[in-house]
């Protein structure tokens, strides 16, 4: 935390960090309107004393919207990160453990899974699964398997070969030992650095799919579907895209700017004075 | 020396510190000193003394958080504080040289080796293209190296160690500098290249007349090229004077101390005998290792194999309590074999312990490994860092079944701490709160917690300063006394190994070429290569303290 403090851009990350937790906690105890009710007078208004950032198609209120599809945005993005991350990590911990033919079979099959962008993988597997969120996430945390697999072998195989992990393998302890005890744990910097910053393309990944109609479905509320719902009233209203185009914005860059503090501030050679 | 009209490099009074997070930090206080023409001054100190920060000072080389005292750098009366970056671009490699540790890193890998110096005398001399290709060639066959227009043209990765060092050399020479800042240049070499080198810096220091400054940990190695010695301690200049006065009659205590601390040959530190009539504890009998495995895709394609051959056909015995050193430069298969006895590498051949006989790593089974431990030579990779000392030290206790539950392990770490002189504190420390000695201690503790019969230390001593070098020396004898254990101690260092081991077995590019009582080091019938290695050690001057 004091290391934090003394990170500029990481407090920065951290304050809108602090910004979209609050939305996701208390969003709906703080939103002024029910974000489904319409109001077919007051459709497409900029923002008002009563609507702070107008209202859509349907009269709907804007600001409530984004309150209450925060959660789902964000848990979107976190549920679908750490299972791509568990199973990345499993997979990868795996090969960098059995090196070997293993190791070579794996990542050979990872390598060619990374060719493909995300997008396109993700969306490939919705198509195949059929949409909804759900699915959506299974995509995402799909597609961010080989991605955190390479780095946790890598991490796996720079301290495999470090003199303690050999000191325990001199005395004899039992290979399960010698990966639980003394590699994994010296691991996971890394794995935490990556998972947050995962966190943020995996929100955009998520809006994506939204804006695409194959994630989360109306009604619900969502902010990628939120912009896509709105598209053809983007030049009456702009505000009813801009306002959860910056949401998705801001949780985002809050994760993106904290990942990269986490890394500076995790990483033993930014923390020598 | 005194004479500041004569002087080349003049440091005055000369204060540095450093900002850091926790405020600043002072690096260097008031040093001051100075090098006359033709002379060299060996600068002395451990690690953290801030003498390489005088080497940046006086290259004005600063990194951006560091803050200038008071004090001048003069470089033949001029100051160098008071020029333009311009105009110091202009004074670095021409007036000033520098020879760095590491010539792998000093150079860069992707260009000629031949290319790199011209640059500098193209720059600085304002040769042609042509001219300075041929003055190059000039400048490296006075390194003394065979061939010089072949090498002119390798790059870095083409040329051994020594002969990056000698270019990095001739670069440095190739102005006519009126100075040379040499820092800790043949650290990163092997023993016999380290020696060829300063026979080289000794030569043409002489030929040429320049000032140097010669920084280095290496006290036996200052005492034998510097003329003038300056020792360094926490910043401040302790003592200086002629080397043969410092090293012959120290006044103050840190010089003496620094001085007792360098082995020296004729100071043992255990009884010259092993305890007569001992059995054999362990035997090796034509122990070979192999490395590399060739991988899925080249199996499948039949390709050759390529396997590096890192120890041969070694066969010794070592008896019980007995000491057992061994030595070689880097690459000779040293690591290896103490590798194979901890049961870490591969191997074939015999390799006997008491009355049970293995003849390969699998058969190696727990009984075994308790009985041998091994001690590496980082203590800060060797020890878990995510781990408390408790916890480093009780695993063997728990993994061997030395002692059980809580009250019991923690007693047998306290005991183990004293042991190794550390409070029972540090029990509750992790890795990164201790200092590079303490840290080695901890990992001493950690192997005869075991209760070893077999103790291998790689290179125990090197990563440490000189002074912990010693403490640490004295006290793995004292444990190997205590405990009757017997002990493999690795190292490069002749001079330790003279000081503590009863038989020296010396390695040579994976051959075992020569072994022998450690009373029998000057024999006549020496192997020629022993006798190389122990004439390119250089043994400490004067005989205080």
């Amino acid at each position: 935390m004091r290391e934090l403090a003394r990170h500029p851009t990481g407090l920065v990350g951290a304050t809108l960090l602090a910004i979209v937790l609050v939305a996701v906690l208390f969003g709906p105890l703080i939103a002024p309107y029910d974000p489904q009710q319409f109001h077919p007078a007051e459709r497409l208004r900029g923002p008002s004393a009563e609507h702070w950032l107008g209202t859509d198609q349907f009269g709907r209120d804007i600001l409530s919207r984004i309150l209450h599809g925060a959660r789902a945005t964000i848990m979107f993005g976190l549920g679908a990160t750490f299972a791509g991350v568990a199973a990345g990590t499993l997979i990868g911990v795996a090969a960098g453990v059995a090196g070997r033919w293993i190791d070579s079979a794996i990542m050979r099959l990872l390598d060619g899974l990374l060719a493909v962008p995300d997008l396109l993988f993700t969306l490939l597997i919705v198509t195949v699964l059929g949409g909804g969120t759900g699915h959506a996430m299974l995509a995402v945390a799909v597609a961010f398997t080989p991605g955190m697999a390479r780095i946790a072998r890598a991490a796996v195989l720079s301290v495999r070969t470090r003199e303690f992990v050999q000191a325990a393998q001199a005395r004899g302890e039992s290979p399960v030992y010698v990966i639980g005890a003394e590699v994994l744990p010296n691991t996971m910097g890394p794995v935490i650095v990556e998972a947050t910053i995962r966190v943020s393309f995996a929100i955009m990944l998520g809006a994506t799919l939204g804006f695409l109609g194959l994630g989360a479905q109306p009604p619900s509320t969502e902010w990628g579907l939120m912009i896509a719902e709105a598209r053809q009233f983007m030049f009456r209203n702009p505000w009813c895209v801009a306002a959860p185009g910056v949401a998705i914005a801001v949780a985002a860059l809050g994760f993106n700017l904290f990942g990269d503090a986490l890394r500076d501030i995790l990483d033993p050679r930014g923390r020598q004075r | 020396m005194s004479d500041a009209a004569a002087s080349v490099l003049e440091v005055r009074d000369y204060s540095l510190a450093y900002r850091t997070g926790d405020g600043p930090v002072q690096a260097l206080s008031r040093v001051d000193f100075s090098i006359a023409r033709g002379r060299t001054l060996g600068l002395v100190g451990e690690s953290g003394s801030g003498k390489s920060s005088i080497a940046w000072a006086i290259l004005r080389y600063l990194p951006a958080n560091a803050v200038e005292g008071g004090g001048r750098i003069l470089l033949s009366g001029e100051d160098l504080r008071a020029k333009t970056r311009q105009q110091v671009a202009d004074i670095r490699g021409r007036r000033i040289g520098i020879v760095f540790q590491d010539p792998s890193t000093s150079l860069n890998p992707t260009l000629m080796l031949g290319r790199q110096i011209a640059e500098v005398l193209i720059r600085h001399r304002g040769l042609t293209e042509k001219q300075a290709f041929a003055e190059g060639e000039a400048l490296l066959a006075r390194t003394g190296i065979a061939r010089p227009a072949e090498m002119m043209r390798r790059y870095p990765h083409q040329a051994s160690g020594g002969e990056k060092q000698r270019v990095v050399i001739a670069t440095a020479f190739a102005c006519n500098p009126e100075c040379i800042v040499f820092d800790e240049p043949t650290t990163a070499l092997d023993i016999v290249t380290a020696r060829q080198i300063q026979d080289l810096f000794v030569r043409l220091q002489e030929d040429t007349g320049v000032a140097a400054l010669y920084i280095s940990h290496d006290l036996a190695l200052v005492s034998r090229i510097a003329h003038d010695v300056a020792v360094i301690h926490r910043g401040a200049i302790v003592e200086s004077g002629p080397a043969a006065r410092i090293f012959g009659a120290p006044r103050e205590e840190y010089t003496r101390m620094l001085i007792a601390a360098v082995p020296r040959p004729d100071r043992r530190l255990v009884d010259s005998h092993p305890p007569d009539g001992a059995q054999r504890l362990l035997g090796l009998e034509a122990l070979t290792v192999r490395y590399g495995e060739r991988s899925l895709l080249s199996r499948m394609l039949g390709r050759a194999q390529e396997q590096v051959v890192g120890a041969r056909d070694i066969g010794f015995s070592v008896r019980k309590g007995e000491i057992l050193g061994i030595v070689g430069e880097s690459g000779s298969g040293k690591s290896t074999i103490a590798r194979a006895i901890a049961g870490l590498n591969d191997f074939s051949g015999r390799l006997t312990l008491g009355d049970r006989s293995f003849s390969g790593r699998g058969a190696l089974d727990r009984a075994y490994r308790r009985a041998a431990q091994i001690v590496f030579q980082n203590p800060d990779a060797s020890l878990n860092p995510r781990q408390r000392v408790r916890e480093i030290l009780s695993r063997p206790l728990k993994l061997y079944g030395i002692a059980r539950g809580r009250a019991e392990i923690d007693r047998r770490v306290g005991e183990l701490l004293s042991q190794v002189l550390l409070p029972p504190e540090f029990a509750r420390r992790y890795p990164h709160q201790l200092s590079g000695g303490e840290k080695q201690r901890v990992a001493i503790a950690r192997a005869f917690a075991a209760e070893p019969r077999l103790v291998l230390c790689d290179e125990i001593t090197s990563s440490l300063d000189v002074s912990v070098q010693a403490s640490i020396a004295r006290l793995l004898v004292d444990l190997q006394a205590r405990t009757g254990a017997t002990c493999l101690f690795i190292t490069h260092d002749l001079n330790l190994v003279r000081q503590l081991a009863h038989t020296i077995a010396v390695m040579y590019r994976g051959d075992l070429v020569d072994l022998f009582p450690v009373g029998a080091a000057d024999a006549p019938d020496r192997h020629p290569y022993t006798r190389t290695l122990l004439d390119a050690v250089p043994v400490a001057v004067g005989s205080a303290a």
